[in-house]
């Protein structure tokens, strides 16, 4: 019966996904002969799976009614933390817990003034975006550090099992995890109570503070980790590390269809954007299209993804009523 | 009497109902007309087509014997028809003389502050009524804001004033306000559509009244030709017993003893008991502090001081889990903002509160227990919904409140707090609701039940506390006082005026 | 102190303790920084602040709507660079009329937004989140990494910087920090006293009242957008003239900003309240910082990003616990308030009757 209601949301937004994923797919099989070999669709993946690591736990909190715009910036602080305290001579393994915490510290403080002072998130995170990134800087100010040990660059950049790199299978991973807790578990149910109204979650006993503070700790440990990936995976660490990332993250979770309202979306969503807007930029990749135009070509997608049918549902209206017209 | 605006033939097709079949009304300059119908009879939809957010599919709308067409809110104004609602639209960051003014201010022109202001107060001279038009509207009470909005018709000089069910958060008091201001409309010659679910209002201000039933005109009547059972055998096409009396309760035990309790500012030395079995009503004028006490023994907004003692030991209630861990369940008044999620099934909802009851030993959710319980729910209220996967928010009222009802009984509480259980929900489903209090009471189930609706706090209950300004008036036996007592105790020593 | 409550209101007391804030922050940066009150240190504190409050104030006029423009920045680029284009392949247009262009250019995106935020009835926040990369992109294939620089500018437009309105002692009031200044009063006044004003406050305030009272609320946000828009196009010719060099990266960034100011300032992120003043204090109060950190030697530049963001965080923090509170002791006082008031007029009732 669950699984009738979840095809109803199908009918809405997840087919109108899945066609468009379809279209890109096959245009960019007729374009290059490449494109569907193993090699290519790791590469597909590798080139932005920080991103869409952070994506799965954006998806989470914007369901959940707020938004975590210091993501990015706590990735460029992890990456940076790292770079800074293996320069000091310290172990690559402890530097690496070291950015963990620091995450989870970051995830702690946008926590408690979202669910315990009760300010917007958006202005919460808005300083953290500003402060961490400053911290970063403080940390490894102009300069670029890389000459991590070779098995940590190697980590990030040779595939671990089959042609499959740690990233990709944490990935993989975070992704069903995050699945079942959103759609078969007590959390995810909260998640979405709280995202529709987190008045009447209280008046049903749900810890609303509880849930929200926990989303925030998982923000803050995803993007640490997703900072500790991309350092290893780009060998040098830069105060600019991942610095406008939180566009891209955030246009990918909407475009998936959760409300950037709260209270609605699935995850199936989430991964249908994730393959749509991935094809899309290898796609254009493949045809020689630039970095610039390529996020042109996913802004336009994101708006139409929400406009195109609400122009539709308008034609629908305006055709129904000149038909009953006349009838009479 | 002249007729003001005429409806003929309206009809309104939604996707699987027809809302609107074939309706005609006319409602005359300076005479109330009462609106009845059950939940669902079409009554909202009318309104809606009347201001202008609907277009109708079929029909014709006359004002003063001329055909015209309501696009949307502004045209609607522009013909003199406005609107006042149960939950009142204001804004609540501007002063309440701009609440009346903005939606007619010339663009272009400079704001004239002080003509705003002086505007305001004459009109609320007019009406008799003091309010700072200088105030933020953040703050008001209810009354006060539909007291803006009535003043927000007159400013606009309205001929048609639909009034939507505006009593139905409204203490006593408030009501014979409302009414005052309403017979100064009628007197000056406007013509108003009452909606309302209670009756005796109805006989009180209406000149007619007309019934709707599935869409459809059932009847329009002068008020002095119809009674109580007329009415409502026209609302629900069959005869019904307006009120469920409930039965003596039987000796029992002690389930709550509060004694003293007390939270600055809101309300002070509230003590009471209740047994098992016995309901204790809770009376008083909106906003004396009976939601308040409510919500401080579910540990919403906990008390500052005094004892509550649960099964013989005394507890402090801090918050929501602690008060549900212990057996307490309190359902709001707040139906849809408070009481449910309604984007969400049916089943989601009932189990919400006891969701940690359907956990498998990962956290997951047990769906094959979760459907057994909601169909279980579904039958023991007989929840009238496709399917318990249903989106709550597309039922009607009463069977919302139904599920919300079992969310709390599945959660087999010892005390159940019940806030304003039948409001704004139709005849039909206030007798079943009443039905199922009684059967909880049978069962041994200790109820705090809070209520404006006074016939029915003394049909329901079995003992009666009054509440006035946060302080309590008195306890009383039902079977030793009448709807005035209650009514004198609620408004203190204010002097009860005739209405008229 | 309830006669107090109707003369102040919560709002204006926060604008008040802003202003208190900013007095405190200058007297600790005089005590710890060698010839800090001087003409100099306003000068380049106001210039630096002057591009910002221009976009701040459009962007609050979309935010008291209960909107947003992620846009602003890729908009003051993009108007630069076409302002830019447009003066060094004419070097006679009159300075109106490029300000004229970058104006209305800017007035043309911003339509774009609030069309589609408006008509299309699309989340303001998804719009102009994706018109932030395509406003961008589209700059990006347009310049065809050619940039823009100072040498293709005509002499008024390079001197413009280093122009006053007026000059009392060593205390310079630039051309572009006056303009910003007019700008701010310009909207404040439209905010309080015109309709058009009023109207942002209530669909902000309630928007579906806005609706039931027949407001336009489309064509009033889609106005917002334009001026926002308009702004962003105002505040591009500044940054054309300001730095002479123009690239693809021009203004990127100054959405984060301007919101910081509008926040701090004290305008409701969710609408419906603040005012122009507000935005311009927060404005004063972060441009403040920012420069003054720059120039304690202790500090190193690379701290200022973490204070600021601290600071943000500071503002909306002690605003919304402190604003709430006031709010609610005016509801209070309000309410006694009318109810002193109604004794009399019920015994006139009474005797009426």
């Amino acid at each position: 019966m669950q699984v009738n209601l979840k095809w109803d949301v199908l009918k809405r937004w997840e087919t109108l996904l899945a066609a468009v994923l379809f279209i890109v797919v096959v245009f960019n099989i007729t374009q290059s002969p490449v494109f569907l070999r193993a090699d290519n669709l790791t590469n597909l993946f590798s080139l932005h799976i920080e991103k869409i690591i952070i994506v799965l736990a954006m998806a989470l909190i914007i369901i959940n009614g707020e938004i975590d715009l210091s993501v990015a910036s706590v990735m460029g602080l992890s990456a940076c933390l790292i770079a800074n305290l293996y320069e000091q001579g310290i172990s690559i393994e402890i530097a690496m817990l070291c950015a963990l915490g620091a995450g989870i510290l970051c995830g702690i403080v946008s926590g408690f003034f979202v669910a315990y002072v009760g300010l917007p998130s958006l202005a919460v995170t808005l300083a953290g975006l500003i402060g961490y990134r400053g911290l970063a800087k403080m940390l490894i100010e102009d300069r670029s550090i890389g000459n991590f040990p070779e098995w940590f660059n190697r980590l990030g950049q040779q595939p671990l099992v089959g042609s499959l790199p740690l990233s990709l299978i944490i990935f993989f991973v975070l992704f069903i995890v995050v699945a079942v807790a959103l759609h078969y578990a007590a959390f995810g149910r909260y998640v979405f109570v709280i995202g529709n109204n987190r008045e009447s979650a209280r008046y049903s006993g749900v810890r609303v503070r509880q849930v929200k503070m926990t989303l925030f700790i998982i923000s803050g440990l995803v993007a640490s980790l997703a900072g500790i990936l991309i350092a290893a995976r780009l060998g040098a660490v830069r105060a600019s590390t991942a610095e406008g990332f939180e566009l891209d993250i955030i246009t990918i979770v909407l475009l998936g269809g959760v409300s950037v309202f709260g209270g609605k979306g699935t995850l199936v969503g989430v991964a249908l954007s994730i393959l749509v807007v991935l094809c899309l930029r290898n796609g254009m990749n493949l045809l020689s299209i630039t970095g610039n135009t390529q996020s042109t070509v996913i802004g336009i997608l994101l708006i139409l993804s929400v406009l195109i049918p609400n122009l539709a549902q308008d034609f629908q209206s305006i055709w129904k009523r000149r038909r009953l017209n006349l009838r009479e | 009497m002249t007729s003001i605006l005429e409806l003929r033939h309206i009809g309104k097709v939604f996707p699987g109902v027809r809302a609107l079949d074939d309706i005609n009304i006319e409602i005359r300059a300076g005479e109330v007309h009462a609106l009845l119908g059950e939940n669902g009879a079409g009554k909202s939809t009318l309104i809606k087509i009347m201001t202008g957010i609907y277009q109708p599919d079929s029909g014709e709308i006359l004002l003063a014997g001329n055909p015209i067409q309501i696009g949307n809110a502004a045209q609607a104004q522009a013909h003199g028809i406005a609107a006042i609602y149960q939950e009142p639209l204001v804004f609540p960051d501007l002063s309440v003389a701009e609440n009346i003014f903005i939606g007619h201010q010339s663009s272009g022109a400079i704001v004239n502050w002080r003509r705003m202001y002086r505007e305001a107060a004459a009109i609320f001279d007019q009406l008799g009524v003091s309010l700072d038009p200088r105030s933020q509207a953040r703050g008001l009470t209810l009354a006060a804001q539909q007291t803006v909005e009535i003043a927000k018709a007159l400013s606009l000089d309205a001929r048609v004033l639909i009034m939507d069910e505006p009593t139905a958060s409204l203490s006593a008091h408030e009501v014979a306000e409302l009414f005052k201001l309403t017979r100064i409309l009628r007197e000056r010659g406007v013509a108003i559509l009452f909606i309302s679910h209670r009756l005796e209002e109805i006989f009180e201000i209406a000149d007619r009244v007309t019934v709707f039933r599935d869409g459809k005109h059932i009847s329009s009547r002068p008020i002095a030709e119809v009674h109580h059972e007329q009415l409502i055998r026209d609302m629900v096409g069959s005869n019904l017993d307006e009120f469920f009396v409930k039965e003596v309760r039987q000796k029992s035990d002690l389930s709550i003893s509060v004694r003293e309790l007390s939270k600055k500012g809101v309300f002070s030395n509230i003590s009471f008991d209740i047994f098992k079995g016995e309901v204790l009503g809770f009376a008083g004028l909106v906003g004396s502090g009976r939601t308040d006490v409510g919500l401080a023994l579910f540990g919403i907004e906990p008390a500052d001081s005094g004892i509550i003692i649960w099964q013989g030991e005394s507890q402090k209630i801090k918050t929501p889990e602690q008060a549900l861990k212990m057996g307490i369940a309190y359902v709001t008044e707040d139906r849809r903002q408070l009481g449910l999620t309604l984007p969400m099934s049916v089943a989601a909802n009932i189990t919400l509160a006891t969701l940690k009851n359907y956990l498998n030993g990962l956290g997951l959710i047990r769906s094959r227990e979760e459907t057994k319980t909601a169909t279980m729910y579904r039958e023991r209220l007989s929840i009238r919904t496709p399917s318990i996967w249903t989106e709550t928010g597309k039922l009607s009222g009463g069977n919302q409140q139904k599920v919300m009802l079992s969310k709390w009984l599945n959660t087999h509480p010892q005390l159940l707090i019940l806030d304003e259980p039948t409001r704004g929900i139709d005849v039909g489903a206030k007798a079943e609701v009443h039905r199922i209090i009684n059967d909880l009471a049978s069962r041994g189930l200790a109820i705090l039940l809070i209520s404006s609706d006074m016939p029915e706090v003394l049909a329901m209950s079995d003992r009666i506390l009054v509440m006035r300004e946060g302080r309590q008036m008195g306890i009383f036996n039902r079977q030793d006082v009448d709807q005035e007592t209650i009514l004198k105790a609620a408004m203190g020593q204010a002097p009860v005026r005739n209405p008229a | 102190m309830i006669r107090l409550s109707r003369l102040l209101r919560p709002e204006q007391i926060r604008e008040l303790s802003l202003a208190i804030i900013i007095l405190l922050v200058i007297l600790f940066f005089s005590s710890n920084i060698e010839n800090y009150v001087s003409g100099r240190t306003f000068t380049r504190i106001s210039t630096s602040i002057a591009i910002i409050t221009v976009v701040a104030v459009g962007q609050a006029l979309v935010i008291l709507t209960r909107n947003i423009d992620l846009s602003v920045g890729s908009i003051v680029g993009f108007a630069a660079y076409f302002a830019g284009q447009q003066v060094s392949a004419n070097q006679d247009l009159s300075p109106l009329v490029v300000v004229g262009i970058a104006v209305g250019f800017g007035a043309l995106l911003g339509g774009i937004n609030g069309f589609i935020v408006s008509y299309g009835r699309v989340p303001a926040i998804i719009v102009t989140l994706g018109m932030l990369a395509i406003y961008r992109g589209v700059l990006v294939d347009y310049a065809q990494a050619k940039t823009i620089t100072t040498e293709m500018m005509p002499t008024w437009l390079i001197d413009l910087p280093r122009q006053n309105i007026i000059s009392i002692g060593d205390v310079d009031v630039r051309v572009m920090v006056g303009l910003a200044l007019g700008v701010m009063i310009i909207f404040q006044l439209c905010l309080s006293s015109l309709p058009f004003g009023r109207r942002l406050y209530a669909i902000g305030s309630n928007p579906d009242a806005a609706r039931i009272a027949g407001l336009p609320a489309r064509r009033i946000v889609l106005t917002a957008y334009i001026l926002c828009g308009a702004l962003s196009g105002l505040a591009g010719f500044m940054f054309l003239v300001r730095f002479g060099t123009i690239t693809i990266a021009a203004g990127q960034g100054l959405e984060l900003a301007a919101i910081g100011a509008v926040v701090v300032g004290g305008v409701n992120i969710f609408g419906g309240s603040g005012t122009m003043f507000g935005v311009l204090l927060g404005a004063v109060l972060i441009g403040t910082l920012e420069q003054s950190l720059l120039r304690m030697p202790q500090v190193s530049e690379f701290v200022r990003d973490a204070l600021l963001g601290l600071f943000i965080l500071l503002a909306v923090a002690s605003d919304s616990v402190i604003l709430n509170q006031l709010r609610n002791l005016w509801a209070r006082w309000g309410r006694e308030r009318a109810l002193s008031a109604m004794l009399p007029t019920e015994k006139e009732t009474t005797h009426a009757s």
